[in-house]
């Protein structure tokens, strides 16, 4: 299901018909399939039941015995693992914890192990029919290579060849596999998960969960009152907002501090540049849980502003709910700027002088100068780098997190959101407080769906967006 | 005129200045806080929250306390560091591997990858936490075991986060490859011989970020270490001092902590500053 | 003998238990799943017939039954392994020293070695939900979360001598607060968990009084604490004018009806009440002495008694909440929650183990131990025997919780989303979203909200 949708929209940016081009894919495959059958020899007809026979009898020993070993695996696998899970896929289990007349529990049919092995065992099916393919094509390879009267490669040429012209085999194998099993496995899982009634009151080992169709997805989108669409889309347009503020005042502001340090005639730049870098050093967990409790209601600052008598009573800067976002947006400027001011003070260094020279000459004040030449250019160069910095504020779980945990509350919202959640932190609540994982995956699915559309029109919309060759 | 403009740069320059000493005492106060918050004495307050900045008495109790037998700070500490050193170590092998794959060699299926991993990494990460917990679990790598367990999770979806060194790698003129391949040098050695050693200042900005993620990790190491305070890091065992009421009195523990945790870090930050000036603004023009 | 007749009521008494607890929570995984409850069920009066069909349902189950059945004629092998034990921080020493008492007392059970992590009462919870093979063997928690551990299936039924064992040796809330529907899950460590007043006597001149104590604060500048955003405070009002708030639940942990009427006029009073107190300049919403600043009063349990010493010194005093006057001009003393801690029991595979967790976590809440948790860590016990010692009787803290009790009523059981609407309830005062300048359509129409929603928990 995930891996579909996925391909679908990695398809969608190359200029053909990505459904049409699939089959089309397919279409040769299977001609390039009934042609080797026909045309091979017994070996290679062989071949198609006993991966590596062609290879083995043809003396490659190496290929041959590692096609075979892997259908050998695959088969132990299916056979004791994979289909004693995939059997129960369609209802994910039967029988529950049982307690017996001891007083003890036998636990039987675990949903959560059920779906998740299930899934890892359609993808192993998927990748092994692959290897069966890459095997037939192995077959008719050499059996090509035979007929045109050259020798087939050695163990020892392939070994090298994965030191070079396959080198990059080599290098990925682990990477991608880490990313399969740890990233592109729980995905998939989670995406089905959305798909099912798994939450508190059915949760393996002691109860099961089951596949409740688009029942989550009808429930983030309820308005009446047990509905969670209104809470949801207050959520959505605060995280929005939050990203586009988080994002801009950062950039302007650190910009204007990098344009302050290197003014000519500033001294002590590094000293400056180093105790705002400070507070990317120190752990956001130690520097901003104190400056939570700075603003608290009964905080450092409170406390100050009232001892000096410039306030009549506290300022509400975490319980009141506008008052909170605004606090939230200064405070990560405390934690961003450095960044910009990082990133721009290269930049900026990288404008010709001249442009600048002229302008002057023309009279051009400082904001019209600023205006007209760094703005533009900066933009240009830092443009991928802006929508990269919104998705990642789309998702910016510390600052809010370790500020308010998402709060004040409020009656107005359901389901523990707080008027300064993000979807990731609400997210994140839903998994770990509630545990009310079918919404949790909703919710993902809900931010990655934004962060997709926000990223596709955004991208396509830089001025910077070149060729990736074009660097080279 | 000359000299109208040399006064109005001087008044430009002193209004910078003032600004900057504003912004750099914004930037310090809660570190000079934290620090004066970390000396007081226990006799006040009782090591708990108090409403002044200056401690009437100073003391490094909070400190005795954290590196006593009383406390697992320096296991706690430990775990982080060990946790740290590896993931940067790993990570870092991680994406040099793919960044150099994907930057200089041409295969089917590139341009597949590189557009399936940035749509993965439009999921929010806290998504998957339950069944990453549950797949760490399989393997006995969550409690007693989460140590490995974290530092697998670190590294193992690292490759996504190639960005910044294959643009670093592209950066480096195809022309020479060519030339050492034409000579006989296969890739690999290409990669190990000739383009790792001319990306050190890359190297090691990857290595920083990567080693710096793991004394925050608050999230997923509090989800997969549950209930074995052996496995906890700092940043799990800590947050428990000031969100939960179990602890009484460890406000000023938790700011010492945090001064132990904050210095090292902050020391090593700013000595390799150079390298991470260089990493973040070329991450931030490749996008 | 003694082993003997344990192992008997293991094997007997949990027919019923597989009876209740079982055929329950199978009736959601569909009538065709379970035929192993439902052979059960319509075995009640035989238990030979119960065993065989635990037989058939799998080949672990049968293990066990046919364990169960040679224990209950022969003396028990109790096994080896590991007990893991969560307790709060400041009673982790106390728990290992006591554990380790237990063992040396029983040697036949000596398999056993025990773990003992910090987690405290509300972590606990959440981790055991997370995952409960993970989790804890044993592990003490607040009484607000034993219906969401019942239906993740995180506790285990406690039955026969076991349940008599809970009803016997403790007070008659805390044993109430160890059941769910009707069946026993926990067993009571501590009679503690309400709240009263902590206040600093040079700045506090009399206690019984809420708007003198805020009028007090506000004179000398000093805060007082009370957080009215918590499920567990806030009732403290609405109790006080005479309304109520109560759920019923089954024997899994669901909630069935909700007892509320907050839309009354005495709800309302609750509600000015609470509003009033949040205008006062000196009011910080907290329960935490060492979160809090300046304290000059504050609302909070006996386990910040030594931090409250410490805060206080020589002014150090406590009281029962005090009482107020509400905007229909009547005087109403502040209730609440008398609430317990408990020691709750995971679901165990072995029948070994079970009966020494069984064994070992009577011991940790039997009268000893309760009496020397009081004497180490200052918490108050849940056991008849223990209450009555002459320390428990002299501790001031202990004591203005008594009286405070007195003006409480017995926490039951309340859905997880109920905390989370006072929360919300409360913030709405904080926030000023309801005010002192509210209407009393507004404030009604707020009430009516909760209210609805609380009914709502209740399906």
């Amino acid at each position: 299901m995930g891996k579909d949708a996925n391909s679908g929209n990695a398809g969608k940016k190359s200029k053909k018909n990505p459904v049409g081009k699939f089959f089309s894919g397919l279409g040769n495959d299977l001609k390039e399939l009934g042609l080797t059958f026909t045309e091979g020899d017994w070996k290679t007809k062989v071949s198609y039941l006993i991966m590596g026979f062609g290879p083995l009898m043809r003396k490659q020993f190496v290929r041959g015995i590692a096609y075979l070993a892997l259908e050998a695996v695959f088969i132990f696998y299916m056979a004791s693992f994979g289909v004693h899970y995939l059997k129960d896929l369609g209802t994910l289990g039967t029988i529950a914890r049982v307690l017996n007349d001891n007083g003890t529990y036998s636990y039987n049919d675990n949903s959560f192990l059920i779906l998740l092995y299930s899934i890892l065992t359609i993808i192993i099916i998927c990748a092994f029919i692959f290897a069966w393919r890459m095997n037939i094509r192995e077959n008719r390879n050499e059996e090509k290579l035979l007929a045109a009267g050259k020798a087939l490669s050695s163990p020892k040429q392939d070994l090298y060849s994965l030191l070079d012209s396959h080198f990059d085999k080599t290098l990925l194998a682990l990477p991608v596999l880490g990313i399969f099993l740890f990233t592109v496995l729980p995905i998939i899982f989670m995406i089905c998960i959305a798909f099912t009634n798994y939450d508190q009151k059915h949760q393996p080992p002691t109860n099961l969960f089951s596949w409740v169709g688009l029942e989550n997805f009808q429930n983030l989108f309820s308005f009446g009152e047990q509905g969670i669409g209104s809470t949801f889309f207050t959520v959505l347009s605060w995280t929005l907002i939050w990203a586009f503020f988080a994002t801009f005042l950062t950039y302007f502001a650190g910009m204007g501090v990098a344009i302050m340090i290197n003014k000519k005639g500033i001294k002590f730049k590094k000293l400056w540049r180093t105790i705002l870098v400070m507070t990317i050093a120190v752990p956001q967990f130690v520097s901003l849980l104190y400056v939570y409790k700075m603003f608290a209601n009964d905080g450092l600052i409170n406390t100050y502003l009232m001892r000096w008598g410039w306030i009549e009573s506290r300022i509400p800067f975490w319980s009141d709910p506008l008052l909170s976002k605004i606090v939230i947006i200064v405070v990560n400027l405390w934690i961003g700027i450095p960044y910009t001011m990082l990133i721009t003070t290269g930049l900026l260094m990288n404008i010709p002088e001249d442009l600048y020279e002229s302008a002057r000459i023309d009279g051009a004040s400082g904001f019209q100068m600023f205006r007209s030449i760094t703005l533009p250019y900066m933009l240009f160069v830092t443009g991928p780098f802006l929508l990269t910095q919104f998705t990642g504020n789309l998702n910016n779980f510390n600052v809010i997190y370790l500020l308010t945990q998402g709060g004040p509350y409020s009656m107005e919202l359901s389901n523990k959101a707080g008027y300064t959640d993000l979807l990731v932190t609400w997210l994140y609540k839903m998994t770990v407080n509630d545990t009310n994982y079918r919404m949790a995956a909703v919710l993902g699915i809900m931010i990655f769906a934004v962060t997709a559309v926000i990223s596709l029109v955004v991208y396509g919309m830089l001025p910077s967006v070149k060729d990736e060759e074009g660097f080279q | 005129m000359s000299k109208s403009m040399k006064t109005k740069r001087t008044i430009g320059n002193a209004i910078t200045y003032i600004v900057l000493i504003v912004i750099s005492f914004v930037w310090l106060f809660p570190f000079v806080c934290l620090f004066l918050q970390s000396l007081r004495s226990y006799n006040e307050g009782g090591g708990g929250m108090v409403e002044y900045l200056l401690p009437k008495q100073f003391s490094l109790d909070s400190y005795a306390f954290l590196l006593s037998e009383e406390s697992q700070f320096i296991r706690w500490y430990g775990n982080t560091l060990i946790i740290a050193a590896f993931v940067a170590l790993f990570q870092t092998i991680v994406v040099l591997c793919v960044s150099y794959a994907l930057s200089r060699m041409r295969f089917k299926g590139r341009t597949f990858l590189m557009k399936f991993w940035l749509i993965l990494g439009m999921f929010p990460g806290f998504l998957t936490m339950i069944c990453l917990y549950f797949l760490l679990k399989q393997f006995g790598l969550t409690q007693a075991g989460a140590i490995p367990g974290l530092i697998l999770i670190a590294v193992a979806s690292s490759g996504m986060g190639y960005y910044v060194i294959k643009g670093y790698f592209d950066t480096i003129p195809k022309a020479l490859d060519e030339a050492a391949r034409i000579d006989g040098a296969s890739r690999a050695r290409v990669f190990f011989t000739m383009i790792i050693p001319m990306s050190k200042p890359i190297i090691i900005y990857a290595a920083l970020v990567a080693f710096m993620a793991p004394w925050c990790d608050y999230v997923f190491a509090s989800y997969v270490a549950f209930g074995y305070s052996d496995s906890y890091n700092v940043a799990v065992a800590m947050q428990r001092w000031v969100w939960t009421n179990d602890y009484q009195g460890y406000f000023t523990r938790f700011c010492a902590g945090g001064m132990l945790i904050a210095v090292p870090v902050t020391i090593l930050f700013i000595c390799l500053q150079k390298y991470y000036v260089e990493g973040v603004t070329g991450g931030a023009v490749k996008g | 003998m003694k082993k003997k007749v344990l192992a008997t009521v293991l094997a007997t008494a949990m027919v019923a238990a597989s009876l209740v607890g079982c055929g329950g929570s199978s009736n959601e995984t569909g009538g065709d799943s379970t035929p192993a409850a439902d052979d059960s069920a319509a075995a009640t009066d035989d238990s030979s017939a119960a065993d065989s069909s635990a037989a058939d349902s799998s080949d672990a189950a049968a293990d066990n039954g046919d364990a169960a059945a040679d224990g209950g004629s022969e003396a028990v092998e109790y096994g080896s392994g590991t007990i893991t034990i969560w307790v709060a921080e400041n009673v982790v020493d106390f728990t290992n020293e006591k554990a380790a008492e237990f063992f040396a007392a029983n040697p036949d059970m000596a398999g056993y070695t025990v773990t003992v992590e910090p987690v405290g009462e509300g972590d606990a919870a959440g981790n055991m939900i997370t995952d409960v093979e993970g989790g804890a063997d044993m592990y003490g928690f607040a009484q607000d979360q034993i219906t969401r551990l019942v239906s993740a299936g995180a506790l285990c039924p406690i039955t026969g001598d076991n349940a008599t064992f809970v009803s016997e040796q403790n007070d008659a809330g805390a044993a109430s607060a160890a059941v769910v529907g009707d069946m026993t899950y926990a067993y009571p460590m501590t009679s503690d968990n309400g709240y009263f007043l902590y206040y600093d006597s040079s700045v506090v001149t009399d206690p019984t009084s809420l708007e003198k104590i805020v009028a007090d604060c506000e004179a000398a500048g000093k805060n007082f604490y009370m957080e009215i955003n918590s499920g567990w405070y806030q009732p403290a009002f609405f109790f006080a004018t005479g309304c109520t708030l109560t759920y019923d639940t089954d024997n899994d942990g669901n909630f069935t009806a909700c007892n509320i009427d907050y839309t009354s006029d005495a709800g309302l009073v609750a509600l000015k009440e609470i509003i009033e107190l949040a205008s006062s300049k000196s009011f910080q919403n907290g329960s935490s002495i060492s979160s809090g600043t300046n304290i000059g009063a504050i609302v909070d349990g006996t386990w910040d008694s030594e931090a409250a010493k410490e805060i206080f010194g020589d002014n150090y005093a406590c009281a029962k909440l005090p009482s107020f006057e509400g905007s229909d001009g009547k005087t109403y003393q502040l209730s609440g929650f008398g609430g317990f801690k408990l020691l709750g029991i995971k679901p165990q595979e072995d029948a070994g183990k079970l009966a020494v967790c069984h064994a070992l976590a009577q011991y940790l809440t039997g009268t000893d131990v309760q009496l020397a948790r009081y004497q180490a860590a200052g918490w108050g016990p849940s056991n008849v025997t223990a209450q009555q010692d002459a320390a428990v009787q002299a501790d001031e803290a202990l004591s203005a919780l008594a009286e405070q009790l007195a003006n409480t009523i017995p926490q039951g059981n309340y859905p997880g989303d109920y905390w989370n609407l006072a929360t919300a309830l409360g913030d709405d005062i904080i926030s000023g979203t309801l005010s002192t300048s509210s209407s009393d359509d507004d404030l009604k129409a707020a009430l009516q909200n909760f209210q609805d929603t609380c009914i709502s928990y209740a399906q």
